[in-house]
C-alpha cells in the first residue's frame, strides 16, 4: 500500500524520509514548507501552496505545488496518510 | 477483514505527555479487535527503557503498561535496532516487551497499515 | 465520493494545525466528499471551550468549527479523558466531578476515546492535524 506523509514541522524531515519507500509520496505543510526551498524530494514531494504563499516563499521547482483541493485529492491518490510528528 | 494499525513511538518519554497519549489509543483499537503494532523508533525507543522513576517528578509511570501490551491483544512490538546503536542502548536495558526490528521490517508494518498514528 | 474523519490534536493556542484542519475540512466538503467526524485528543480539545476568546481581529476556531459542523451535520468529538484534565467538560462531566462550571461549546460533545477508532473504521480516509 502507498502512503502520503504530510510533514508539518522541518526539524523531523531526516526521521520522516528514513521510512519513506520508492511508491511513497511527501506534502510538506505548515512551517516545513521551508524545505521546498531548500530541498529535493527524494521520492514524490509536493508542498502546499497556500502554506508557501503566506510564508512570502517560493518552492526550488522540484516539489509539486499543491492548493487544499489538490491536498484533498492527494489524501485520496495515495492508500492512506501518515501525518509525521 | 481486520484492520490494521501502527502506532509509532518516535519521542522520549515524559517531556511531553505523547507516549501516554498514544498508548491509551493502542489499547482502546486493541478493544475493537484491530491488528495492532507498536513501533519504537528515534527518541520512542526510551520509552522502553526498564528503570524509568518518574514518580519522583510526580508523573505517572506509563511504562508498567507497556508489559501488558500482548495481554491487550497486542501481538506486534518491535523496537528500531538502528535507534538503539545510535543511542548506545542495549536490549537488556529494555524492558522484554519489544523485538528488535530493522528498518526495512520497520517500514514494511507501515506499508502494510490501514492507519497509522503518532502524535 | 469518500468519506472523511480528522484527528486534531493541535494546540488551538499555539500552532497551525487547528487552521490546517479547518481549512482541509471546508475544501473536501466543498468537493462533495463527506466528513464524518472530527475527533479531537490531547492539545487539540481545547478548542472545545466556548470561554476561548481571542482578539476580536482575530479568527475565532471554536466557533468557526461549531458553525461548519452544523452546517454540514458533522460531528465535533472531544476525548474525555484528555478534556477533563485540561479542564474542558461539559455540565454532566462537571457535577460527576463536583466541578462548580461546565465550558463545553455546544456544538460539540466529548466522549471516549471509541469514537476514534469507530471513525476510523467507518471512513475511508482518517486524517492526523497535529
Amino acid at each position: 500500500m502507498t502512503t502520503l506523509y504530510i510533514l508539518n514541522n522541518p526539524d523531523l524531515f531526516q526521521q520522516c524520509s528514513a521510512v519513506l519507500d520508492e511508491n511513497d509520496g511527501l506534502l510538506l505543510i505548515e512551517n516545513a514548507v521551508v524545505l521546498a526551498q531548500q530541498l529535493e524530494p527524494k521520492t514524490a514531494g509536493f508542498v502546499l501552496e497556500e502554506d508557501l504563499v503566506a510564508r512570502g516563499l517560493d518552492s526550488n521547482g522540484s516539489w509539486g505545488n499543491k492548493d487544499y483541493d489538490g491536498f484533498v485529492a492527494l489524501t485520496l491518490e495515495y492508500d492512506k496518510t501518515v501525518s509525521w510528528l | 477483514m481486520r484492520k490494521r494499525l501502527s502506532i509509532i513511538f518516535n519521542k522520549a518519554p515524559y517531556g511531553t505527555q505523547s507516549g501516554r497519549e498514544l498508548l491509551d489509543i493502542a489499547l482502546m483499537a486493541a478493544a475493537f479487535d484491530m491488528d495492532i503494532s507498536a513501533l519504537f523508533i528515534e527518541d520512542g525507543v526510551y520509552q522502553l527503557l526498564d528503570n524509568q522513576q518518574p514518580d519522583i517528578l510526580h508523573m505517572k509511570n506509563h511504562s508498567s503498561t507497556f508489559k501488558a501490551l500482548e495481554l491487550y491483544g497486542i501481538e506486534t512490538a518491535l523496537v528500531s535496532e538502528d535507534a538503539l546503536i545510535h543511542r548506545r542502548l542495549s536490549q537488556s536495558q529494555l524492558l522484554p516487551v519489544a523485538q528488535p526490528a530493522k528498518q526495512n521490517e520497520l517500514q514494511s508494518i507501515i506499508a502494510q497499515s490501514d492507519f497509522v498514528f503518532m502524535l | 465520493m469518500a468519506t472523511f474523519s480528522l484527528l486534531v490534536t493541535a494546540n488551538p493556542h499555539s500552532s497551525q494545525g487547528q487552521f490546517s484542519a479547518i481549512q482541509f475540512a471546508k475544501t473536501l466538503i466543498s468537493q462533495g466528499h463527506i466528513l464524518k467526524r472530527v475527533f479531537f485528543y490531547a492539545d487539540g480539545v481545547l478548542v472545545a471551550s466556548r470561554l476561548n476568546c481571542p482578539p476580536s481581529d482575530e479568527y475565532n476556531l471554536t466557533k468557526t468549527w461549531a458553525k461548519l459542523a452544523i452546517e454540514h451535520d458533522f460531528e465535533l468529538v472531544a476525548c474525555v479523558t484528555v478534556a477533563m484534565k485540561r479542564g474542558i467538560t461539559n455540565a454532566a462531566e462537571a457535577e460527576r466531578n463536583a466541578l462548580t462550571g461546565d465550558n463545553l461549546d455546544p456544538a460539540f460533545e466529548i466522549s471516549g476515546l471509541g469514537q476514534l477508532t469507530e471513525a476510523m473504521l467507518e471512513s475511508d480516509r482518517l486524517v492526523t492535524f497535529g
